[in-house]
């Protein structure tokens, strides 16, 4: 099953390519993630840095991995944050951030660092208030070419949230 | 019936031993800490920003109180040593005296547990809830090295910081030497001598031993703290605990480097 975002490719840029794994149980769950180990996580238990902003925590990446001036990986950092909606928390820390905002700060962190695969680990635990399904379709359509592949990893009896409108329990 | 718990030496260590553990910790940090830091490496864009904004916190923005502070007990301690040793007709000897208890060891060793008491504190919590929440694993697998990123700057500026805030506070503490004991008082001491006695006092040997000391001080009120964060067991109940751990070794440490430099300055 996989979740196919609107395919909206930046001109340079390959399309990226998502996957829903839907697994029985947290064995497998750990499994997976052991067996890949090339994957970057987008999980609860790896949080951002509280003393530095979401601006900051995008953009030390690739300060750090590439030696990017600081304008520069700020300017890419936000120019991500503005693709997905969330500019006006660039200066906020992690304490003052919802749900939804540090989800994305993480996405976009894990983003930033270009690997080949990103692994979105059990979305409900990350977005707890929010119809994550759908909220993950439209963010990664408006990152669509900024990444490889994307991962996401949910448990099966989560799959009738996936389910297209209209044609099961999803909304 | 109440069962008695085993004592450290029935469990097969010794009370002494997680001492021990801590100890090796500290040396093989600050030998980290060290390699580190004289390494070109370390410095990409993002550790030069962590290591200013750790001399801005703990240097620059306290450098007025921190002035303030050492003026003020400056002012006391050369009226103090002045006072008594005009009492005993001793007062030619009094900027000597001055020199030796206050610029050489009472203003280091206190800008040592000023910075220790605000930024060892702060740094020691700040490590030990980032090894909590899981942060460090975070940066690591995010690509960033958070010993580079966030141990090494802090000890660098940490250092750095200590050394400038002891450079500044001997400096203000020989200008108010000088007014109080020269300028004030012009028929006890010809300005000369005050030249003389700087030059008898702050020889080689005696500058060596003062900026080692220094140096060691700048390392253990960072190095200490951050060893201290850095085995925290990832529960948030143990934060106080690894706080309170650190300030107490990071405190036994600052002596023994006290003890030490005396030792080495007086009894050779």
């Amino acid at each position: 099953m996989s979740v196919s975002p609107k395919p909206e490719p930046a001109p340079e840029l390959r399309p990226s390519t998502n996957r829903l794994l839907l697994l029985a149980g947290n064995v497998e769950r750990k499994r997976l993630i052991a067996a890949h180990p090339e994957a970057v996580l987008v999980s609860a238990r790896l949080p951002l840095r509280a003393n530095l902003t979401v601006l900051e925590n995008i953009a030390v990446v690739p300060q750090f991995r590439r030696g990017m001036r600081v304008a520069e990986a700020e300017r890419h950092a936000l120019d991500l944050l503005e693709r997905v909606g969330c500019a006006d928390c660039a200066y906020r820390r992690d304490p003052d951030l919802d749900h939804e905002q540090r989800f994305l700060a993480k996405l976009l962190r894990a983003i930033v660092l270009e690997p080949t695969i990103i692994l979105i680990d059990r979305p409900g635990r990350l977005l707890p208030d929010t119809f994550y399904p759908r909220f993950l379709k439209t963010t990664l359509a408006a990152l669509n070419g900024r990444y490889e592949q994307c991962w996401i990893v949910d448990y099966k009896w989560n799959a009738p949230l996936y389910l297209p409108p209209g044609s099961g329990t999803s909304a | 019936m109440l069962i008695p718990r085993p004592s450290p030496a029935q469990r097969g260590h010794s009370t002494l031993d997680p001492w021990l553990q801590a100890a090796s910790r500290v040396l093989h940090l600050t030998a980290t800490a060290l390699a580190g830091a004289m390494s070109v490496s370390t410095y990409n864009r993002a550790t030069r920003e962590v290591v200013q904004k750790q001399i801005y916190f703990t240097a620059w923005q306290i450098l007025p109180g921190f002035a303030a502070f050492v003026a003020l007990l400056s002012v006391v301690i050369i009226q103090i040593v002045g006072e008594t040793a005009r009492d005993f007709g001793l007062y030619a000897y009094a900027l000597e005296i001055v020199i030796r208890v206050l610029v050489l060891e009472i203003l280091p060793l206190t800008t040592a547990l000023f910075v220790a008491l605000r930024s060892g504190a702060a740094i020691n919590t700040e490590v030990a809830l980032m090894k909590i929440h899981n942060e460090l694993e975070a940066l690591e697998l995010s690509g960033v090295d958070p010993v580079k990123f966030e141990l090494i700057p802090r000890v660098v500026g940490g250092t750095i910081s200590v050394l400038a805030l002891t450079a500044v506070s001997i400096v203000i503490s020989l200008v108010l030497a000088h007014l109080l004991i020269v300028d004030f008082r012009p028929w006890s001491l010809p300005p000369g001598d005050f030249t003389r006695v700087i030059g008898k006092v702050f020889d080689i040997p005696s500058m060596l031993i003062l900026w080692c000391k220094t140096l060691a001080f700048g390392l253990a009120v960072t190095v200490i703290p951050i060893a201290a964060g850095l085995v925290t067991p990832k529960r948030l109940s143990y934060a106080p605990i690894a706080v309170l751990r650190g300030m107490v070794r990071l405190f036994f440490a600052l002596m023994l480097v006290e003890i030490g430099a005396l030792a080495i300055a007086y009894v050779r």
